[in-house]
């Protein structure tokens, strides 16, 4: 823009004769801050739509029925998480169910239920004995969620605990002649006595050292129950004890019997983990999480109690599986101590995901399948259950229950790369951040101030600077005047001072810090003669910090 | 004569197993993994020796490098399969031992599948002949292990000492972070490490095959007590492995001479208990500075 290019601004007040005042200038054209407001609004990308889908179903409803809550006994928690709140736009009373497990929990234990009325025929038999390991198994996943999620003591020994229970209680039962219902009790003593002895260590040493540490137990269990006389080495396993399954039932009777005893046996481990881990010994085991044990233990949480006591409880509760595992099936195999039937339970857990009752369940329930209903496959239908477990471990953060979460952050990450690669921010607050900005007002002052910054970079040019060092004071032409107005409304801190260094003779420019009692600082170091031509120096840098902003 | 029949053995035990706890050491302070698949690599390495035995030449250098070769070549699939893809993602330690876990079961299984279940043996390496002190005979092949193991060991461990690469693994089981700033690749460092860790499983399988059988699920027991030695001795230090090495080979001769074979694993468990509950880290507790996670 040069300063010949024949536009010029007559002073509308050169005829009332003011000081300095001069009839014509030049000046740049007319810009219109339309086109500015035009220019942001066009877009030569795509534009994406913008904020937060509503992920949850919103129901309608008074907001009154809020507090008609229903408790379970004899807890004090509410059947279902509700939260309510106002629609935004609509202003709408309306519920949201910020927890929906308990429906989901409720639909697939109601499926379990009735699964045996759904059964094929021909694969009855195959189904029902694969649906009571199942709970058997489920219920051992629970009690080792409880050890490896809830206390993070990585233990491997929970098979060496339920097969030395259910051997104990089976040679107890075949000597002694013991009733069925008398096995669990006296497993949960035997596993509470083992839990006790193998808990020891557990307050010393932490996470994976003590899965090393555990790592052989089920070895050594196995060496001492095969090499032992009284445990029957000769036939494999140890069987003879009463069983709750009469002798004279159907075949069909007596499954469905196993069945539902199992399932009920779940159920029970499910309660456990509910009062283990959601009630106090979970609140002060979540207290203290990996890493953080030191931060608890100053905070007075006393960790090491609770995760010796949770190991306890798990331990009492595995030995009475292994009770009921024996009265079950009439006594025990060997094959419980194989280091396979660790990987397999593993492999349950880590499935599922570490840390969740349904990843116990839902885990078990792939394995047991693979396991149960598919042993004709022979090796191959462990290698899909370590492929799995694999592929589990390698891709994914939590198990199949963290799926969610993993996703989430995936796409929050997406977002933010590619929000960096296309946002021009300019003052202005980004899409994404605007949608969580509760005072929308902020949004469009924000915005208006931007527009208003890139229409007043347009008007800066050599003759408006020229015009100003000229006539500081008085009418400007337009282009100027908008400037000045610009620059006179802005807050405090970004504005400037002049100091006089000495009266009539040296004067510089500082700039105000915005807060009381904290002194301007000085911002250069060059001296100017006049106040006149201080102030064009503090014009010029306002213009400067226009340009650059 | 018993007495140093138990004796003689529990040294050989004992030098077989130290080589294993090495190796579990090693990759467990220069990568941060605790290699469980160790039982896989142990059994793989093994069938590597038979096949060589059977279809090339059974004379005893080439099986046992074959065998350590077959050993390497498991410890860098293990490594690429279940090192690489997760040594950088979060909570590392816990997935490592479980993928490693998982490739055990995997691995193992296939070679029930392939191999069938039947043990086989590897024919002598180190020839019929024997050492007769009075009140004690040697045979060859415990002469043969405790001089190999030791041997290779050695070899390996000035390796470590002297070479460019044992530098690089040093660096990595100093700091793991500074390592890599300096510009040690942490993944073809890895590879070198489970390679040699691989290849003394490999050494392992075939010199206790010269007492055992080679089967599928064979590397299980070696595997226990390969970790035990390493955690009693403290992850990360190979004196502390060497130490451990001996107080539960130790453990073992006095076990199987007053009560019985049957109750080793259980004395041996109470030993570590013990040493354990004194100190958290493992007799190098007291001798090197253990990784912490």
């Amino acid at each position: 823009m040069s300063i010949d290019s024949g536009i010029t601004w007559r002073n509308p007040l050169f005829v009332w004769g003011g000081k300095r005042d001069v009839e014509e200038l030049p000046t740049i054209p007319f810009r219109s801050h339309q086109e500015v407001w035009e220019g942001t609004r066009r877009s030569a990308t795509k534009l994406n739509v913008v904020g937060r889908l509503r992920y949850y179903y919103k129901w309608p409803g008074h907001g009154g029925t809020m507090w008609n809550r229903l408790r379970y006994w004899p807890t004090r928690r509410r059947v279902l998480r509700l939260r309510g709140e106002y629609n935004p736009k609509t202003l709408r009373a309306e519920k949201t169910i910020v927890d929906k497990r308990p429906i989901w929990w409720i639909l697939g234990l109601l499926a379990l239920a009735i699964a045996p009325l759904f059964t094929p025929g021909d694969l009855q038999n195959t189904l029902l004995t694969a649906g009571a390991t199942f709970g058997i198994y489920a219920a051992i996943s629970l009690c080792w969620m409880l050890i490896m999620g809830t206390a993070g003591v990585f233990s491997l020994a929970t098979y060496a605990v339920v097969g030395t229970a259910a051997f104990v209680t089976a040679l107890l039962a075949v000597k002694f002649a013991l009733p069925w219902w008398l096995l669990p009790p006296i497993g949960a003593l035997v596993g509470l006595v083992f839990g006790g002895i193998i808990a020891l260590p557990a307050t010393r040493l932490d996470g994976f050292y003590y899965a090393l540490l555990t790592l052989g137990l089920n070895e050594l269990c196995r060496v001492y129950f095969v090499t032992s006389k009284e445990f029957g080495s000769a036939n494999g396993g140890l069987y003879g004890a009463a069983t709750y399954i009469p002798e004279d039932w159907s075949q069909l009777g007596q499954l469905l019997l196993a069945y539902y005893a199992c399932f009920g046996l779940m159920l029970l481990a499910l309660l456990l983990y509910r009062f283990v881990n959601g009630r106090r010994l979970g609140r002060i085991l979540r207290m203290a999480p990996e890493k953080r044990e030191a931060f608890a233990e100053a905070t007075g949480v006393n960790f090491r109690q609770a995760r010796v006591w949770v190991f306890l409880i798990s331990s009492a509760a595995l030995g009475f599986i292994g009770g009921f595992y024996t009265s079950n099936f009439g006594g025990v195999a060997f094959s419980i101590f194989n280091f396979d039937t660790v990987l397999l339970g593993l492999a349950m857990l880590v499935i599922g995901g570490v840390g969740r009752a349904e990843g116990a369940v839902v885990g078990t329930l792939i394995v047991v399948f693979f396991d149960q209903v598919l042993n004709t496959w022979g090796p191959a239908r462990f290698m899909i259950i370590g492929l799995i477990m694999l592929l589990v471990v390698l891709y994914l953060r939590n198990g199949l229950f963290g799926i969610k979460a993993q996703f989430r952050a995936w796409r929050d990450k997406k977002k933010s790369e590619r929000r960096s690669t296309r946002a021009e921010k300019g003052g202005e607050i980004l899409p994404e951040e605007a949608t969580e900005t509760e005072d929308k007002s902020v949004i469009y002052q924000r915005r208006h101030d931007k527009m208003t910054r890139d229409h007043l970079k347009t008007l800066v040019s050599p003759e408006i600077i020229e015009e100003h060092r000229h006539s500081l004071n008085g009418q400007h032409s337009e282009a100027l005047e908008r400037l000045l107005i610009y620059f006179r409304t802005r807050p405090q801190v970004e504005k400037y001072a002049i100091m006089a260094v000495e009266r009539f003779e040296g004067y510089r420019i500082v700039a105000l810090s915005g807060h009381r009692g904290v002194a301007p600082r000085v911002v250069e170091d060059r001296i100017y003669a006049t106040p006149d031509e201080a102030c064009h120096g503090v014009f010029m840098r306002r213009v400067q910090d226009l340009l650059e902003s | 004569m018993d007495i140093w029949f138990i004796v003689s053995n529990t040294i050989v035990l004992a030098c077989i197993y130290g080589t294993l706890a090495i190796g579990i050491s090693i990759t467990w302070s220069s990568l941060g993994l605790l290699n469980l698949a160790y039982g896989f690599i142990f059994a793989f390495s093994g069938y590597g020796a038979w096949l060589f035995a059977q279809h090339v030449s059974a004379s005893g250098p080439g099986v046992l490098a074959a065998g350590i070769l077959a050993g390497a070549l498991g410890g860098v699939i293990i490594c690429a399969v279940g090192f690489i893809p997760i040594h950088d993602k979060p909570n590392f330690t816990i997935r490592g031992l479980i993928a490693t876990l998982a490739i055990n079961l995997i691995g193992t299984q296939c070679l029930l599948w392939w191999f069938g279940p039947r043990s086989k043996s590897l024919p002598e390496i180190f020839g019929n002949w024997s050492v007769s002190l009075p009140g004690v005979v040697f045979t060859a092949d415990k002469i043969g292990n405790v001089v190999t193991s030791v041997l290779i060991l050695a070899v390996v461990l000035r390796w470590m000492q002297s070479s460019r690469r044992g530098l690089e693994i040093r660096a990595m089981m100093m700091n793991p972070h500074a390592a890599s700033i300096v510009g040690i690749g942490v993944r073809r460092t890895s590879f070198y490490v489970m390679g040699i860790t691989g290849g003394l499983a490999g050494l392992a399988a075939v010199l206790l095959s010269q007492t055992y059988y080679i089967s599928p699920f064979g590397g299980l027991m070696p595997m226990i007590k390969g970790v035990s030695i390493a955690l009693c001795g403290g992850l990360g230090s190979v004196r502390g492995a060497v130490i451990a090495a001996i107080v539960l080979g130790l453990n073992e001769a006095l076990t199987s001479i007053s009560i019985g074979g049957r109750y080793v694993l259980i004395t041996q468990f109470v030993v570590i208990i013990v040493i354990l509950l004194v100190r958290p880290r493992g007799i190098a507790g007291l001798l090197d500075k253990a990784r912490e996670a």
